[in-house]
């Protein structure tokens, strides 16, 4: 399969002069207005073409006759070039996790990212199953205890075995402890690289069951659920009139609202939004003048004790067309609709407008997903959301907003409806449209923390724009961001900071092999650092904030305004998002390389500036700079199934240990003579916040070895290099308890307390299984001999 | 000229054991002379045992595990002493263990792909530890009295084997899975009792270096 990036292939003319003309020289300006128009109508044209155009790679790209190409979104950028984003079929049926990116060029040559491409399937027979019992086979895991308000939705797929979920843990309530998730444990194998599956996608709210967006894999043949994805995205015809609204946040607005059928006004803006809300679709319109077309604010319902009843209503039959009284909550719960609620719902609306404006104006996109769908903002959550959070839906194409449990918990936030927190989460909107193209969030992925940073960076932007001169719509000022994530809902103590993210003493500034451990919210770190570093540059004296280990001399920034296009055309562009999690940091570096290389020129400042800001964030190096010792620990050997776990709440998971044993945890160390380390118990993932516990424990001993503490849960280790002692890398692995006939003693028969334990539904001895759990399942057989080969292997 | 090449082997034997039988190996300064094959004998008996495999070579010895004819059992671990010049042998499923089908290791509701209870690795000290298990009820306990599984041992020159080294296997822990471990329907004080492990004995033959 092409490793490259972007690759360009000789083209078929479009009408328009065809060319093939070295990358280097594809700098290409903004348009006209007037050009852009002209571009954007040849677009249907290039989807086909660029289709057409792969499908004529490929042999080269060593795909068959059964492959194909379906055409997942399209849109013309404002330098003339339409992006095509397509996914590979067999027999016509989407192959999961796979995607190409296609640049069409005015002058109709084509330039095409095919990583993610898969070569050799090869199936036979259909599904055995259908779709209908697959379904079924994902809510018997799914179990909701509550209604379902949107059914579940199946697509069959071909399912590439790389993509097999693994182990998931969670939290005891009752020890606090971790225990194994039977529920998102994955522990299914597949004999074969490739297997028909369907994709069950289903969303459910209400209090049984929480909020969750779970996507499951079912083997089209087992019935086994292969992979489980969380894909809910956290933090974070009436007449149109304006009101006035008093925000808390943004102050005194004027509003796009509508003036409905009965003369009441309602927090609904028909000026925005062409298509309609995919969620609110099911409602049924009343004659009131509402429709799921345009954005809109709604609230949700409590009790005047403040608990949910998981309804939710527009804010609507206000006579005055004001809104708000700029006050905090209160709470003033079963008021929700009342003044103080509606101040929440005035700077939603605000921040929703402010957000809108600032992608259709700046980067010319219609809307959060580039096709004029309606977005909605549900205010005062607790239901739907944490009270302290807030999340993007995905398949609702809507925000949900916390009330804030401030001064309730006076640790808490106040409500979640402060400009920085609206534009993060609709910003995930831009990066994932649709479960297709989406970015994972969650911890287990470096992906994870390159979606946190790309929202949280766009929500400076954005602030940065309302501070624009009058008239200069289309460009972001050089000043009015902060670099603060979530001060106003924290009253006055970011909840991140973007040009310094270790001053939360969680976030990491610098990229690190083990990165993936920890929470996206955190890791994004270096991303959110080398952003600020790109627009604001870096300082060269030591114990400066905006000083970085990793490039001493420091850097001059581009500005705002380039900074944010480069990296605008990188997520939108250059990167494949595709609901796998595996874009890294060295690949957006790459990317965003590309991204400076299109807008300003090989060679040029701009993409010397991009390359340094990463190096400043220790992914890659700046020009001149000498590679840097790279520390790692080693993958998974071929032909362990328990590769990635895929499940946002767990880890990928490398190693498995059993407890009260000494072992060798793999470690790699490049770049350097002296590949000596210096172990330590622990890791930077341990301050992630993340709602379980990881532990350290043990003993390092004197050969390297670490004899491992009594204890099952997940554990972290760090390897720091001897050579630089910058660079580290944390192991994140799980210890079980393998002694199952309790004879002190830790071997393969121990294996047989699992064997005969099997699927007892009430095992007598917890020991039995290796988790301690009640009862045992092949969960227990797959991860015993995971640990068996990570810790005795033959030489 | 197969005699020929016979006869220098033969020298090349005698010299090291006449060396030995001398008891004055370390003041001749000859050293002794690397093996260039291992041979097994089986042990006698008709218990459990490890018995050679035809498939073994001269440079690598395939030992079956034996159970007595007649015993039903569901499944045997076992751990292995061996010293440090015996190096053991990796078959193609990547494990020390090798599965003769006898035992049903998939579950009755046959999923090919669902992971089965074999496993092994090599300790320190040079103990192997292998188990090959059924893990689901249904299927029918089996005889003993065939090849239940298989481990290898090879030789290795770089572990400095040499001929004549004696090399003493000893089975140091064994236990097998019996043929009623209790039914699903049974009460949990009855479980209790029969889900255990019975301790059995397993025989070595003679491992020799030459």
């Amino acid at each position: 399969m092409h490793r490259s990036p972007l690759r360009q292939v000789t083209a078929l003319a479009l009408g328009l002069a065809a060319g093939s003309v070295p990358m280097a020289a594809r700098t290409a300006p903004p348009l006209s207005h007037a050009q852009q128009v002209r571009q954007a109508s040849f677009q249907p044209a290039r989807v086909a073409h660029a289709r057409a155009n792969l499908l004529s790679q490929k042999s080269q790209l060593g795909l068959g006759s059964r492959d194909g190409f379906a055409t997942l979104s399209a849109f013309t950028n404002d330098q003339g070039q339409t992006i095509v984003r397509l996914n590979q079929t067999y027999d016509g049926y989407r192959v999961w996790g796979t995607q190409a990116l296609a640049h069409v060029l005015p002058d109709g040559a084509v330039e095409t990212l095919t990583d993610g491409l898969k070569a050799g399937i090869d199936l036979q027979a259909g599904p055995r199953l259908s779709g209908q019992q697959a379904i079924e086979a994902a809510l018997r895991n799914l179990a909701p205890k509550g209604p379902m308000p949107v059914a579940p939705e199946v697509e069959r797929v071909v399912f590439p075995a790389r993509y097999l979920g693994g182990l998931a843990t969670t939290t005891d309530i009752k020890t606090g402890h971790p225990v194994l998730d039977r529920k998102l444990t994955v522990h299914a194998r597949l004999a074969a690289p490739y297997v028909w599956a369907y994709e069950v996608r289903t969303s459910i709210h209400n209090d049984q069951d929480g909020a969750h967006e779970l996507v499951y894999i079912i083997d089209g043949t087992t019935g086994n659920i292969l992979r489980v994805n969380d894909l809910a995205q956290h933090l974070a015809a009436p007449t149109p009139v304006q009101g006035t609204g008093n925000g808390y946040y943004r102050g005194t607005v004027t509003l796009n609202t509508s003036q409905m059928a009965d003369g009441t006004y309602a927090l609904y803006d028909t000026s925005r939004g062409t298509l309609p809300n995919p969620y609110l679709q099911y409602f049924t319109p009343d004659g009131s003048g509402w429709s799921a077309t345009g954005l809109q604010v709604w609230w949700e319902q409590h009790s005047p004790s403040g608990v949910s009843s998981w309804n939710t209503y527009l804010f609507q039959s206000n006579p005055t067309n004001t809104w708000g009284d700029g006050q905090p909550w209160g709470p003033s719960w079963g008021q929700e609709n009342g003044a103080n609620g509606q101040t929440a719902g005035v700077d939603a609306m605000s921040a929703m407008t402010t957000t809108w404006d600032f992608y259709k104006n700046v980067f010319g996109r219609n809307g959060l997903d580039g096709q004029g769908t309606s977005v909605f903002a549900s205010v005062l959550s607790t239901g739907f959301a944490n009270i302290d959070g807030a999340w993007w839906s995905i398949s609702g194409k809507g925000v949900y907003l916390g009330a804030g449990s401030y001064p309730t918990n006076p640790n808490g936030h106040l409500s979640m409806t402060d400009l920085d927190i609206v534009a993060h989460e609709l910003t995930h909107g831009v990066t994932s449209p649709s479960y297709a193209q989406a970015w994972v969030g969650g911890a287990g992925y470096e992906e994870a923390g390159l979606n946190e940073a790309t929202s949280d960076f766009f929500a400076q932007m954005v602030k940065a724009y309302t501070t624009r001169p009058t008239g200069a719509d289309s460009a972001i000022p050089n000043t009015g961001a902060d670099w603060e994530e979530g001060a106003g809902v924290n009253r006055g103590t970011p909840i991140r900071w973007l040009d310094h993210p270790s001053k939360d003493q969680r976030s990491v500034d610098g990229w690190y092999d083990g990165i993936q451990y920890m929470d996206g919210h955190y890791s994004s770190g270096p991303l959110n650092r080398a952003l600020y570093f790109l627009a604001q540059g870096s300082s060269s004296t030591q114990g400066d904030g905006h000083y970085s280990p990793f490039l001493p001399g420091g850097m001059t920034g581009i500005g705002n305004d380039s900074a944010a296009r480069i990296w605008y055309k990188t997520v939108t562009e250059n990167l494949l998002a595709d609901g796998t999690g595996s874009i890294t940091y060295a690949q957006a570096r790459t990317a965003a390389i590309a991204a400076a290389d299109s807008l300003y020129g090989a060679g040029s400042p701009q993409e010397a500036a991009v390359e340094s800001a990463f190096a400043a964030a220790n992914v890659g190096e700046a020009p001149g700079q000498a590679p840097r010792v790279l520390i790692s620990f080693a993958p998974w050997r071929n032909g362990d199934y328990i590769q990635v776990n895929h499940y946002g709440n767990a880890y990928a998971n490398r190693q498995i240990f059993p407890k009260s044993e000494t072992v060798f945890p793999r470690i790699s160390v490049q770049n350097t003579a002296d590949t000596s380390v210096t172990w330590s118990l622990g890791g930077p993932s341990m301050y992630n916040g993340s709602d379980y516990s990881v532990e350290e424990g043990g003993v390092i001993n004197s050969d390297g070895s670490w004899t491992t503490p009594n204890r099952m849960s997940w554990h972290s280790i760090t390897a720091t290099s001897h050579a630089d002692v910058n660079q580290f890398a944390e192991g994140r692995v799980f210890l079980i308890n393998m002694d199952t006939d309790m004879d002190l003693e830790t071997d393969a028969v121990d294996m047989a307390g699992v064997a005969y334990s099997w699927y007892l539904s009430n095992a007598l001895n917890p020991a039995h299984s290796v988790f301690e759990a009640p009862w045992v399942d092949d969960a227990d057989v797959s991860f015993f001999v995971d640990a068996m080969r990570s810790t005795w292997p033959v030489k | 000229m197969r005699f020929r090449t016979l006869s220098l082997l033969l020298a090349g034997l005698v010299l090291p054991l006449a060396l030995a039988c001398s008891g004055s190996s370390s003041s001749s300064g000859a050293a002794p002379a690397p093996a260039k094959s291992l041979s097994y004998s089986d042990p006698s008996g008709t218990g459990w045992r490890l018995v050679k495999d035809a498939s073994s070579t001269g440079t690598r010895i395939v030992l079956d595990l034996v159970g007595p004819s007649g015993t039903k059992t569901r499944g045997v671990g076992f751990n292995l002493q061996a010293p440090p010049k015996v190096k053991f042998g990796v078959f193609a499923n990547g494990l020390p263990i090798n599965d003769t089908g006898v035992y049903k290791l998939l579950s009755a509701a046959a999923d090919p792909t669902e992971p089965v209870a074999l496993t092994g690795g090599v300790k320190t000290g040079n103990l192997l530890s292998v188990g090959i298990y059924q893990k689901d009820r249904v299927q029918p306990a089996q005889d003993s009295g065939s090849p239940l599984c298989q481990i290898a041992i090879v030789l290795d020159s770089a572990q400095g084997i040499s001929a004549g080294d004696a090399l003493q296997l000893q089975v140091v822990k064994a236990k097998a899975i019996p043929e009623d471990i209790g039914a699903v329907s049974d009460d949990l004080w009855t479980l209790d009792k029969k889900m255990r492990m019975a301790d059995i004995t397993i025989a070595t033959g003679s491992l020799t270096a030459n």
